[in-house]
């Protein structure tokens, strides 16, 4: 004995030193003993979390093999090797398990159902199924989360610590059931569940957290305690509902299979006042049924009984007032009969064990719940003389296939949950339409609108258009006095031109002509020589010059009869009576430019304004043309000769000049406007009508002598430069023509901005 | 205020009148409205007694015979029963009987029981004698009342004897849930919908003194 003890012991210290000497342990001796790669782990007996389970739940089955044959747990071995993680792989086996198992259960009836609450499991399950594997358990946040925003809506009056406990609590149950799930039996951890309801019941008597509490909002502290916790365990399959170990599950499907056997079941068998031709009764049987089949989605015990109270208020409903508990219960078997709740003896069943007791011993919950109990166990023993029916009749019902049985009132019912489905669908209809007419009163409202915004628009656009006429004409001589420059070396271009602009310029034409007519002989100039093309204006200057000469030396007096004795001189080409000197000097201008432009210089101008075209305003109406020939000269200096530069610039300032008249324009400066343009139509026009140089004579020599010191800085400046001068002379002309008005004026026209671009005379000046 | 919940279960077979008593005693409660929806098969009502309050959960049972076996789901953790019978029958009187042996052999806790010999205006046709229904409830301990639905005789008497036996078995019964309450009302948080006419129900009980003299007259009168 000794000895055989002495060998044992020794035997083990061998077996355990010989495998001491090996520190290291191999990988293969921590992978699972199911040889599925996964780690095995010394708590699950060397299992992986899957193998141990599997090993675990075979074993339960073994246990209950001979009373529950029929189970279809989960089959062993089920391998997935794509499967990536460990937990991820229980969750989603589990999951499928689960779902599988329900849809096994389930009838197609209820499918819509069935799947709602699978889904809304499914949101759930990945968590709660990897925390639940893991080896130390713990209650996912999301549970607490849950219960803190749960509790602040439903208690906000009482304090945190309350609702610290009640939290607490839940967590302790919610541990405490799941360590007891696997060891108990279901009896047990109900009894457990019960004692764990009095605990925390007992905890709010006692403790002074809920000293200020009263024994109603206890009540629903404990209620709302055991809904948080079932309702997550609820969600955990195999724990409390339909747990392994027992046969709900068989149950379930032994009840649904009877119910469906005994569809023939009618209101007159159980002798309740039903009528199925009465759409009112018909309606609260469906909603009753409907109430009833919600229950399984229900996931603790009091929404379940609440599921439960409502329907039997339905059935009450049904039976007519004041219903009897004589009334109540054939009703309710009937409606539990045509209902064919889906995992009925396993609800009931989870409501019985995991309920607080207190609340469904009593109340009316409780008592409603009792008659639902009531008509199960009636059903489930229903025999011939409880149904007051001959035996052999019964039998003869019973052994007919359940697809024939009780089609009247299936009839009647899905009848009902047809027209009931069709008045949602005539509601939905309506709504519809209702959405199309708003939709399209708002589009003609719309529409009105925009016909309105259309019509205001035109009006707006023509009261404008009459307030401001869209006269393009005077706009047009711009052009066309650089046309006619240009035709100024060819007058059969200008004679072209000129009939081509409206009726109105007829008399423009007249006054344009008898300058063509000017013109000609000064052409005749230029085009003799072109040295000589700097000699007319060189001539006038040196007029003025000498004018200037003649002022400084001479009394002003004389010097006014110079002036006008240059004027007369100055005239002397002019076939007609150009009464302003104005009109004088300005064609003096105007010559050097068309003698240095023949032709060519035709071309070229036409090449400046496409090449201004992408700069400014392509219309070659109004004041464009002066700023893009202004921006041209200075952008392309080089493209043009010092020729073709010259005359651009001149008729820029001409522009310039224009503009500025015809933006300071008004009535009472007219008079003397009339003398400053000659091109401009209005001008023209007064030009002809009154003899207002005559008057304005005086005035002329101080513009001559303003114009003449003007002159002479540019000879100072620029040397003499025809282009340059004549930019001068123009330059000072407009604010010569004004000081008969006023300077400021043309200070403040815009046209003295205009001007500013003088200082880059410089640089045209340098290039020639 | 003390309060004491209780649940009563009413016994009987079909046709005593269990439910013409329970409506008669609804409707007295809620005579100005009955909702159609209140049935009469479970409602609580609020009896005081002295200065306790007793909280009735009146359970109806379907009296039909084929239901006669899932009676017991019904009266498991009843404080009290009512025991009704028709005076007109005998038979209803033996069922009686069976139905406290039942009972007696079912519910181990201590339980206030009470005899109600219903129909009492049919006192012509009377088959159970008046002595034999005293002596029979005396020797179960129960009280015995007889009543009329129809007329609407002694229906509170037999609630609010229930009650005041009621108070006293919670002296010696723990199973019983009886509570202090600090305030009154008592409305938010009740279990069922009639907590509203609370005030209502608590007519009874001021009549408690002459009460019992009307059903001593009454019986007198009818027996």
């Amino acid at each position: 004995m000794l000895f055989g003890a002495n060998l044992q012991r020794s035997y083990k210290y061998m077996n355990f030193a010989s495998k001491m000497p090996s520190l290291r342990i191999d990988q293969n001796d921590l992978k699972c003993k199911n040889g599925c790669d996964y780690y095995g782990n010394p708590q699950w007996q060397g299992y992986c979390s899957k193998c141990h389970r599997e090993q675990m739940l075979r074993q339960r089955r073994a246990e209950k093999a001979s009373s529950n044959p029929s189970a279809t747990l989960p089959r062993p071995e089920q391998k997935k090797p794509e499967r990536g993680t460990k937990q991820a792989s229980h969750s989603s086996f589990s999951k499928f398990e689960e779902k599988r198992l329900r849809q096994s259960e389930t009838l197609a009836k209820k499918a819509n159902l069935l799947k709602f609450s699978v889904f809304k499991k499914s949101s759930t399950d990945d968590h709660d199924h990897s925390e639940r594997r893991a080896p130390e358990f713990k209650v996912p946040p999301m549970v607490n989360e849950g219960m803190k925003r749960d509790f602040r809506t439903r208690f906000p009056t009482l304090g945190a610590e309350t609702d610290r406990d009640a939290r607490v609590f839940v967590h302790s149950f919610i541990m405490d059931v799941m360590k007891c799930a696997n060891v108990m039996s279901v009896d047990e951890l109900s009894e457990r569940v019960q004692r764990l309801y009095q605990r925390f019941m007992k905890h709010m008597d006692t403790s002074q957290h809920f000293a200020h509490v009263d024994s109603d909002t206890k009540e629903l502290l404990m209620d709302f305690v055991e809904k948080h916790a079932m309702n997550y365990l609820h969600d955990l399959p195999s724990v409390v509902f339909s747990p392994s170990g027992t046969d709900d599950e068989r149950l379930d499907r032994a009840m649904s299979e009877r119910i469906q056997q005994l569809s023939w079941v009618g209101e007159r068998h159980l002798e309740c006042k039903l009528d199925r031709r009465h759409a009112a009764c018909r309606q609260l049987l469906y909603k009753a049924i409907s109430e009833l089949l919600g229950m399984d989605s229900a996931s603790s015990p009091g929404g379940k009984l609440t599921r439960v109270r409502r329907c039997c208020r339905h059935v009450l409903a049904l039976c007519g007032a004041p219903a009897s508990a004589d009334d109540l219960l054939p009703a309710l078997i009937f409606t539990v009969l045509k209902a064919n709740p889906p995992r009925l003896v396993s609800n009931i069943n989870f409501v019985t064990r995991f309920c607080n007791a207190q609340r469904l011993m009593t109340g009316e919950g409780g008592y409603y719940f009792t008659n639902l109990c009531c008509a199960v166990s009636f059903i489930e023993n229903l025999t011939a003389e409880s149904l007051n029916m001959d035996k052999k009749e019964f039998d003869c019902y019973m052994s007919m296939p359940a697809s024939i049985g009780g089609s009247a009132w299936a009839a009647a019912l899905s009848l009902c949950g047809a027209s009931r489905e069709a008045e949602e669908q005539r509601e939905a209809a309506q709504r519809l339409l209702q959405d199309a007419r708003n939709m399209s009163e708002r589009a003609a409202a719309l529409h009105a609108d925009a016909v309105c915004f259309q019509e205001q628009i035109a009006k707006k656009v023509e009261d404008v258009l009459a307030k401001t006429p869209l006269e393009i004409k005077p706009r047009r001589e711009l052009p066309r006095l650089c046309k006619s420059k240009t035709a100024i070396v060819t007058p059969l271009i200008d004679l072209e031109l000129n009939p081509t602009p409206a009726e109105p310029q007829t008399a423009i034409t007249e006054e344009s002509r008898p300058l063509v007519g000017y013109t000609v002989p000064s052409e005749d100039n230029s085009q003799s020589s072109q040295p000589t093309i700097a000699d007319p204006v060189p001539n006038v200057e040196k007029d003025s010059i000498t004018d200037r000469i003649n002022n400084t030396d001479t009394v002003q007096p004389a010097s006014s009869i110079h002036e006008l004795e240059h004027t007369n001189t100055a005239k002397q080409g002019t076939q007609e009576t150009e009464p302003k000197l104005n009109i004088l000097g300005f064609e003096v201008i105007e010559k050097p430019s068309p003698p240095k432009s023949p032709q060519n210089l035709d071309q070229t101008w036409q090449l400046k304004q496409t090449s201004s075209l992408e700069l400014l305003t392509p219309s070659p109406l109004g004041f464009t043309p002066f700023d893009s020939r202004s921006i041209d000269e200075l952008m392309t200096p080089d493209e043009f000769g010092s020729d073709s530069l010259a005359p651009g610039l001149s008729n820029i300032n001409y522009d310039i000049d224009l503009s500025d008249f015809s933006g300071d324009n008004s009535v009472a400066e007219d008079p003397p406007k009339e003398a400053k343009d000659p091109f401009s139509p209005e001008g023209l026009k007064k030009a002809f009508d009154p003899f207002a140089p005559q008057p304005t004579a005086s005035t002329f020599k101080e513009v001559l002598d303003k114009f003449d010191e003007f002159s002479l800085t540019d000879n100072k400046t620029n040397r003499t430069f025809d282009p340059f001068d004549v930019i001068h002379r123009n330059d000072p002309f407009s604010p010569e023509r004004k000081e008969g008005s006023s300077i400021l004026d043309d200070s403040d026209s815009p046209t003295t901005a205009c001007l500013l671009p003088s200082p880059l005379q410089p640089q045209s000046s340098n290039k020639p | 205020m003390k309060v004491i919940e209780a649940k009563i279960v009413v016994l009987g077979s079909q046709g005593v009148g269990k439910t013409s008593l329970v409506v008669r005693y609804i409707g007295k409660m809620f005579s100005k409205h009955i909702s159609p929806t209140i049935g009469a098969s479970f409602f609580t009502c609020n009896i005081s007694v002295g200065d306790t309050r007793v909280k009735l959960q009146v359970w109806d049972t379907a009296g039909q015979e084929r239901f006669r076996s899932m009676a017991p789901m019904y009266y498991r953790n009843a404080n009290a029963a009512l025991l009704v019978f028709d005076i007109t029958s005998v038979a209803s009187f033996n069922a009686i009987k069976g139905w406290v042996k039942e009972l007696q052999s079912n519910v181990p806790e201590e339980m206030v029981m009470s005899v109600v010999g219903n129909k009492c205006d049919l006192h012509e046709c009377r088959a159970v004698p008046y002595s034999e229904a005293t002596a029979y409830a005396a020797s179960i301990g129960a009280a015995y009342c007889e009543t009329s639905a129809l007329h609407d005789q002694n229906i509170e008497q037999v609630f609010l004897n229930t009650a005041t036996s009621l108070l006293t078995l919670s002296a010696t019964n723990s199973t019983m849930k009886s509570y202090d309450s600090a305030d009154d009302e008592r409305n938010n948080g009740s279990p069922t919908e009639h907590s509203d006419v609370t005030a209502k129900v608590e007519l009874p009980s001021y009549n408690t003194s002459d009460g019992v003299a009307y059903g001593e007259l009454q019986r007198n009168m009818c027996c």
